[in-house]
């Protein structure tokens, strides 16, 4: 086995290992912990395929900042009934049936959808080739120049979920009620 | 790591001594901060045990390891454990990709019958291409430490400890990461070796078709980016917790903030990672804004010239040459290292709400603009 193959299977058991724990631990903050390492093992997945800059903004947007905020939030928390109310009951029950139907879906899909992408590699990185400086500012090109509308539209998506988390924060039976 | 056993053994060994390197610095830091707080407020600090107090960092190591393990009934013991430890991955896995002198190399020698080299020595853990978003996506891990520590004492003075603590470390990674926005534009590179060798030479200034050079001054970042300069070393102030912002720990608030309940070793673990911060930012600090390991007046190739003519061999004159530059960055190294202890001892604490003003309301708008205004500099200067 090539240094290559070893690094990549580590780092693959690794990351599916701690993405299982994050749905199989009933303790949310652990859960959420193996998110974080579910994150940083993706980005060093990243930096394996030679994507530096993809691997680093991996490690600074969602390991660093989105989900402290997520463990931040749910450390603040009392979750012990919380946690009852969502490992049991018919409601949950059904849901967790639903879920586990949408990603057998979600599965066949995938590999039904992959058939001869999986196995053909043409040899030629086109990221290596490029240089890291230069393949940043071609991401860069192709996120503000070809595809601009919907990098905007994600924004303007994004800032329309912080005004609706806040507004159902204060309405009428919410966290900050007024 | 390397194309044959010899050249990973020697890059495996550079790793560890890195880390030895950085790890060893922080008793000496420690004694630099007492003596220095003592200095600073008319006092005399340890000066009891072994010469000039020297000896107190031993009689510290001593205590720390032989200090009873502690755990409190209440804590989750796997994070409690667990958070010492991982506080100390992010400083290190940071600070080795810091340039610290120019490369080393070795000519091509017969060992064990065998032929070997020639090698060429990177002095600094490993190179990696897009250095800075690394280094600050590394670092921005330590905010897990803090909550596990913080969480898993089991403890509210620790827990709402970690809050402030986190919360702070990610407002003012928001104004860190954008004031280093403008020297990446105007250096055009991630690289850290590559910013080095732009800031070679006397000051020079490109606008339009004019040129304008000033001999007595060297080129170095801090006098195309003084805002982004100051901007970036406030924010590595909040990032490393140190004083003025040292809102975490808050001794009159919150005990100890997030190591209340952590003891002798474990609490030491915090202060190695603590000072590793520390470290990374006064390294980087030196590579963006002072020219990094190059010595103001002379670039590196003059050095290189130099080393060459007097020891006539090529070998001896690159470890000549990542011998002087290897002081000279640690000289400016040293100098910002001190600037944090000094800081800390001259100036009080904020308040909490005072911290947030700074960070969102004052830092970030000035870090956007220096951003916008940067940029817009660049356009018409290549025009």
């Amino acid at each position: 086995m090539t240094a290559d193959a070893f690094l990549f299977w580590f780092l693959a058991i690794v990351t599916l290992g701690s993405g299982l724990s994050v749905i199989l631990l009933s303790n949310p903050i652990y859960s959420a912990l193996s998110l974080a390492m579910t994150m940083v093992g993706i980005s060093a997945l990243f930096v394996t395929l030679n994507a530096y800059f993809i691997a680093g903004v991996q490690l600074i947007v969602y390991a660093g900042a989105v989900m402290v905020l997520f463990v931040m939030v749910i450390m603040l928390f009392d979750l012990k009934s919380d946690t009852v109310a969502f490992a049991k009951g018919k409601f949950t029950g059904a849901l967790k049936v639903a879920s586990v139907g949408l990603l057998a879906g979600l599965v066949v899909a995938a590999i039904d959808l992959s058939k001869g992408l999986i196995g053909v590699k043409d040899g030629e990185n086109h990221l290596v080739a490029l240089g890291d400086m230069e393949a940043t500012k071609s991401l860069g090109r192709i996120l503000f120049q070809k595809y601009v509308f919907g990098f905007e539209a994600l924004g303007v998506l994004l800032l329309v979920i912080a005004v609706g988390a806040v507004s159902l924060a204060r309405s009428k039976g919410g966290t900050h009620e007024h | 790591m390397g194309h044959d056993i010899f050249e990973i053994t020697v890059n495996g060994i550079k790793l560890v001594l890195i880390f030895l390197l950085m790890v060893q610095a922080v008793p000496m830091l420690v004694w630099l901060e007492r003596r220095g707080s003592a200095f600073i407020q008319n006092r005399f600090g340890p000066n009891r045990v072994g010469p000039l107090g020297l000896l107190q960092l031993g009689a510290d190591a001593i205590k720390f390891l032989t200090k009873e393990n502690f755990v409190p009934t209440s804590a989750k013991k796997a994070l409690f454990y667990a958070a010492p430890v991982f506080a100390l991955i992010p400083g290190a896995v940071a600070f080795s990709a810091i340039p610290m002198a120019t490369p080393v190399y070795i000519e091509a020698f017969e060992m064990f019958g065998q032929n070997w080299g020639p090698y060429r020595f990177l002095v600094q853990g490993y190179e990696i291409g897009v250095g800075i978003v690394f280094i600050l996506g590394v670092s921005s891990l330590a905010a897990y430490t803090i909550l596990m520590a913080g969480w898993g004492s089991g403890n509210k003075f620790s827990l709402m400890g970690a809050l402030r603590a986190s919360a702070q470390t990610i407002s003012y990674e928001l104004a860190l990461g954008l004031s280093i926005v403008g020297v990446i534009m105007m250096f055009g590179t991630f690289n850290l070796t590559e910013m080095i060798n732009a800031q070679q030479g006397p000051l020079t200034f490109k606008w339009m078709e004019y040129t304008v050079t000033a001999n007595w001054l060297p080129n170095w970042g801090i006098f195309f980016q003084p805002l982004g300069a100051l901007l970036f070393f406030t924010a590595t102030f909040a990032e490393s917790n140190r004083l003025p912002f040292d809102l975490a720990e808050g001794e009159s608030e919150l005990v100890a903030g997030f190591h209340t309940e952590y003891g002798g070793f474990k609490m030491n673990l915090f202060f190695i990672g603590e000072y590793a911060h520390m470290m990374i930012a006064s390294g980087l600090m030196t590579v963006f804004f002072f020219g990094g390991y190059s010595i103001p007046y002379f670039s590196v190739a003059d050095v290189q010239a130099w080393a060459l003519s007097v020891t006539q061999s090529e070998m001896s004159a690159s470890i000549l040459s990542a011998l002087l530059h290897f002081l000279s960055f640690n000289i400016k190294f040293g100098f910002f290292l001190w600037t944090f202890i000094w800081v800390r001892w001259t100036l009080p604490r904020f308040r909490y709400d005072q911290l947030m003003d700074l960070g969102w309301k004052t830092m970030l708008p000035w870090a956007l603009a220096n951003t916008i205004i940067t940029a817009f500099i660049i356009y018409f200067a290549t025009i």
